[in-house]
């Protein structure tokens, strides 16, 4: 009976755009603003399935699986870097990442995840989507995916932050899509490929919001007085004209405005937290963005994305990328990655925030199992390669899939890209059937329905 | 045909050959665009909009034609024409400057080259494929002669390089096109169906769609007239690698069926000896009798004008969930336009001039709406292009040389590039187009827009707070033409008057009219086309 009223309200509530045009064409609802978001707030308060969140933590470049969570050492292919026992017996991860290891009971590896793109922006796409890109339809990425499901039409911050990411490969996989730039991410410490700016750079700066402060020689009075009279001055407009691109203009700047003021957006100043626990995350814009994605999880914001492009000594924007160099990359980067991570883990555990935050690691792609010797390096690899589901949702401590004894070929349970985003869409407790319409009129589902969830993942 | 020859012999003669008969044409074509839409409103007992007044229709002709709102010399200038023809007049004008070329080739380039936001191989193609657009457009070449000419462009392989997606940054190319579509049959007859033809079929890419009409064989014959097309990678790089020019069958793929090169009305070509598989393809497509091209075409110009096509979705004409209710009138002008030899000007000319373009967007009051009917000019959001060269103008904002002409293309190195990426709605819609809170805070106090309402940093704010022998009247109705193109209306001037002259928060006149300036910029009004 709850279950299924509760399911009712959220249909009620999915009021799209462009049922909204269709109703405000057929005269069902008026055009007045307030009134309609007045409604749409009622009707999704109070809906017991909004609590979760999900942290992605993306590896920009395609991450070696074979000198992170997939080591090989007793063949050729191994390389480098040397094993070390996790806190569950039989799983053994890179000697690298000692602090999660003592956290693998959290933490489920994905060994067989198998793909067919192996093109950076491409890849990207495909995996922030679950489609390959070049149609006329323009999927949404995850983030904006999980916004629209899981945001609450009161809070004040959005609900989709992106942390430090590097868009320059694709832009499209880090866009809301046909779902409208309603659900885009907030974008905070964007790496733009300027030549002067290295990506390692960390400052407090490099996470504030852009342009949330006043221009200068504009005090917050006189502030009031304008966003005042452009209310005024905007209402006729809209009345001789009601449409649907000027009521988001209006929205956005309500919106915009309710988070200039709001007190939750203080969460990007992070001289709030204690020294002690900025240097346990690293101060790097991923370890800082790791904290910064805690204190917006805790206030309520259902989706955040940190990006992990670089680290001190890695002088590329695409890190991961390792065509060269490969052992001295990737233990770079995991020095940043794993205090980063797990104190991440903790932190959100000793706030109660764990067992309701998904936290997912994963690149576009894995790494040649081969090693190129002549530079070192391992190149692009999409068709055996790992990822990592961790925290709310997740049954820990489980290795799912296995890859042959060169890495070259997944043995057991192969994992496409639907069924990997249809196991984080469970997780999260969404309708993974649910459909949307696209911008070309067809409906279409959060996750393509040849997704089989790996269900043995869920808790 | 009389076009092509005689653009080569020289201007003047083209103004006399050209112009004049199109003229006529292009008064019967308006005419009977009026003529349908009157009948239709008649029998659907639905009231139209009034005529926009000149100021309204001025603002949407610049948008539409030169990409930005006009500025306030133009504006006060046809506000001042008297002549019956001046609207028409207008459009010739703005038809004959290079904001014409530049607009329409942003215009083209995101229709065909939608690939370059997903994907950076294809951002290093975007500079040669507009300087080969701009061609096109600046000599007015025919549709059919544009898409000829993608359609049979040379996938050769070039040893100087130039086809390599780094050679086109420099290299009038509409090879790109290819590079965005990986010179993959399929992609390639995916997107030619559905931007030339109207049609969507690449559904029947991998099955026989349910409730489609296209089937798989239909889809890979159609794609394989791009069968002998061969690419390689070359680093991160996809690039030419020659072509098979007779090559006229693929295997689809998974399967081991053949197919032969059909087109897609399943109609069997008659292939000539030493005539490529893709120059059939482009005979058939860009024939004057045709039963897709011209119509979509037309429909395409349709919706760029109107926010929607006289049929819809403009990619998907005849699938089953098409709205046809216009399809009789879209039937005329299409045969109209092929009969003109594809001449888009023309086209454009008997669009603007037609009733329902000229008409308000603010609807008549108690009507319903419905955009099938074009009883009222949608409202429509502007593209990042428009929307910036807009800011500029109103703002008087010139942009210094980049600070680096060579850094890697879509890297933000100056800030029209970063607006533009910051303002890169995806929405192929227009009429649904939405703000994010990024885009709003960028407005609400970015540099751009801060420097623009800063007297000392703003050209239009200091000229017309500085000018001593204006009223404060004047100098907020010089703001709304700059701005919204159009004079206050008494109970907007009256209220903003007494912001003005009550000195605002600061007490200061100057400050308060900078208020004034912000509000206008930053209004949902400044922000459509409407």
């Amino acid at each position: 009976m709850h279950s299924s009223n509760s399911k009712l309200k959220t249909q009620n509530s999915e009021l799209s755009r462009r049922d909204w045009l269709r109703l405000s064409a057929a005269g069902v609802v008026s055009y007045s603003l307030s009134g309609w978001l007045e409604r749409l707030a009622a009707q999704s308060a109070n809906d017991p399935a909004r609590k979760r969140a999900c942290i992605v933590l993306w590896m920009n470049g395609g991450p070696s699986q074979m000198d992170t969570w997939d080591l090989k050492p007793d063949h050729e292919n191994g390389g480098a870097l040397k094993e070390i026992q996790t806190a569950v017996p039989g799983i053994r991860i890179s000697e690298h990442l000692p602090k999660l290891a003592k956290q693998m009971k959290k933490m489920a590896i994905i060994r067989s995840m198998s793909t067919k793109e192996a093109d950076h922006g491409r890849a990207s796409y495909l995996v922030h989507t679950g489609r390959l890109p070049g149609g006329p339809i323009q999927y949404p990425t995850l983030g904006s995916f999980v916004a629209k499901e899981l945001q609450q039409p009161k809070a004040e911050l959005p609900s989709f932050v992106s942390i430090a990411p590097y868009r320059f490969l694709s832009p499209a996989a880090y866009s809301p899509g046909f779902l409208g730039p309603q659900f885009a991410p907030l974008v905070v410490g964007e790496y733009t490929g300027d030549p002067g700016q290295d990506p390692g750079d960390y400052s407090d700066q490099a996470l504030q919001v852009q342009d949330l402060d006043l221009a200068a020689g504009v005090n917050d009075k006189r502030a009031a007085v304008r966003v005042q009279l452009l209310d005024e001055m905007e209402q006729d407009f809209l009345s001789e004209r009601p449409n649907a691109v000027s009521l988001s203009h209006r929205t956005a700047y309500q919106r915009a405005v309710t988070m200039m003021r709001s007190a939750a957006v203080k969460a990007f100043d992070l001289d709030q937290e204690p020294k002690e626990l900025r240097d346990k995350y690293g101060r790097s814009l991923f370890g800082q963005g790791c904290l910064l994605a805690r204190r917006l999880v805790e206030r309520g914001v259902p989706f955040v994305e940190v990006t992990l492009s670089t680290a001190p000594g890695v002088n590329n924007g695409i890190g991961w990328d390792t065509h060269a160099d490969n052992f001295e990359t990737v233990q770079k980067l995991s020095a940043v990655l794993d205090p980063a991570w797990s104190t991440l883990m903790d932190d959100l555990q000793s706030r109660g925030l764990l067992d309701s935050t998904l936290i997912v690691w994963m690149g576009e792609f894995g790494r040649t199992p081969k090693l190129v010797a002549d530079r070192n390096g391992r190149d692009h690899w999409a068709s055996s390669w790992s990822t990592v589901l961790a925290g709310g949702g997740i049954q820990g401590g489980q290795v799912i899939g296995k890859t042959s004894d060169d890495g070259s070929e997944v043995k057991d349970r192969p994992v496409s890209i639907p069924d990997l985003l249809g196991t984080v869409g469970l997780a999260l407790g969404l309708d993974i059937t649910k459909q949307n319409i696209s911008n070309v009129d067809r409906p279409i589902r959060l996750v393509e329905p040849t997704a089989q969830p790996i269900k043995e993942l869920l808790a | 045909m009389h076009r092509p020859r005689l653009l080569s012999l020289g201007l003047s003669i083209v103004l006399i050959a050209v112009c004049r008969p199109a003229r006529a044409d292009s008064q019967a074509l308006t005419a009977r665009i009026d003529q349908y839409f009157a009948a239709r409103w008649s029998t659907a007992g639905v009231e139209p909009a009034p005529i926009a007044d000149d100021a309204e229709y001025l603002r949407r002709t610049y948008l539409d034609l030169a990409g930005r709102i006009p500025s306030v010399g133009e504006l006060r200038v046809f506000l001042r024409d008297k002549s019956p023809e001046r609207r028409q007049h207008l459009v010739e004008r703005l038809l004959e400057q290079p904001r014409y070329v530049v607009h329409f080739t942003n215009v083209w380039r995101s229709r065909l080259l939608p690939e370059a936001n997903a994907n950076f191989q294809a951002r290093f193609v975007v500079p040669g494929f507009e300087a080969w657009l701009r061609g096109q457009l600046d000599q007015n070449a025919g549709y059919d002669q544009i898409v000829r000419a993608l359609l049979t462009a040379p996938v050769d392989v070039d040893p100087n390089q130039r086809n390599n997606p780094l050679g086109m940054q420099s290299e009038a190319t509409p090879l790109g096109f290819y590079v965005a579509k990986e010179f993959k049959p399929e992609n390639l007859a995916a997107s030619t169906a559905r931007i030339f033809l109207g049609v969507r079929v690449e559904c029947a890419q991998c099955h026989n769609h349910p409730f489609a009409s296209w089937k798989r064989d239909q889809f890979w014959s159609y794609a394989a007239f791009f069968s002998g097309i061969r690419a390689q990678n070359q680093g991160d790089f996809v690039t030419p690698a020659g072509e098979n020019p007779e090559k006229k069958e693929l295997t689809i793929p998974g399967t081991d069926r053949v197919v032969q090169a059909r087109f897609l009305n399943g109609v069997e070509p008659k292939f000539k000896a030493k005539v490529s598989a893709r120059t059939t393809l482009a005979d058939w497509m860009t024939a004057a009798d045709n039963p897709y091209f011209a119509r979509a075409a037309v429909n395409r110009l349709w919706f760029y004008f109107f926010g929607t096509g006289l049929v819809e979705p403009v990619d998907d004409m005849i699938g089953s969930g098409s709205n046809s209710a216009n399809a009789e009138l879209l039937d005329e002008l299409a045969r109209a336009f092929a009969a003109e030899g594809f001449d888009l000007k023309s086209l454009i000319r008997a669009i603007t001039a037609s009733k329902p373009y000229q008409l308000s967007s603010a609807p008549h009051p108690g009507s319903k709406d419905d955009p099938h009917q074009f009883a009222h000019m949608a409202v429509r959001g502007l593209s990042a292009e428009q929307l910036f060269d807009s800011v500029a103008q109103a703002t008087g904002y010139q942009e210094a040389a980049p600070a680096n002409p060579n850094a890697f293309p879509g890297t933000n190195n100056s800030p029209r590039a970063e607006f533009l990426a910051k303002f890169a709605n995806q929405g192929d819609r227009p009429a649904e187009a939405q703000t994010s809170i990024l885009q709003a805070l960028a407005l609400m106090n970015g540099k751009l827009l801060a420097d623009a309402t800063t007297l000392e940093r703003s050209e239009t704010l200091a000229a017309v707070a500085d000018a001593p022998f204006l009223s404060t009247e004047e100098r907020i109705e010089t703001l709304f033409l700059a701005t919204l193109s159009r004079k206050p209306k008494p109970k907007e001037l009256s209220r903003l008057v007494r912001h003005v002259e009550s000195g605002g928060v600061d007490d200061n006149p100057n400050q308060a009219l900078a208020d004034v300036f912000w509000v206008l910029l930053n209004s949902g009004e400044f922000m459509v086309n409407h």
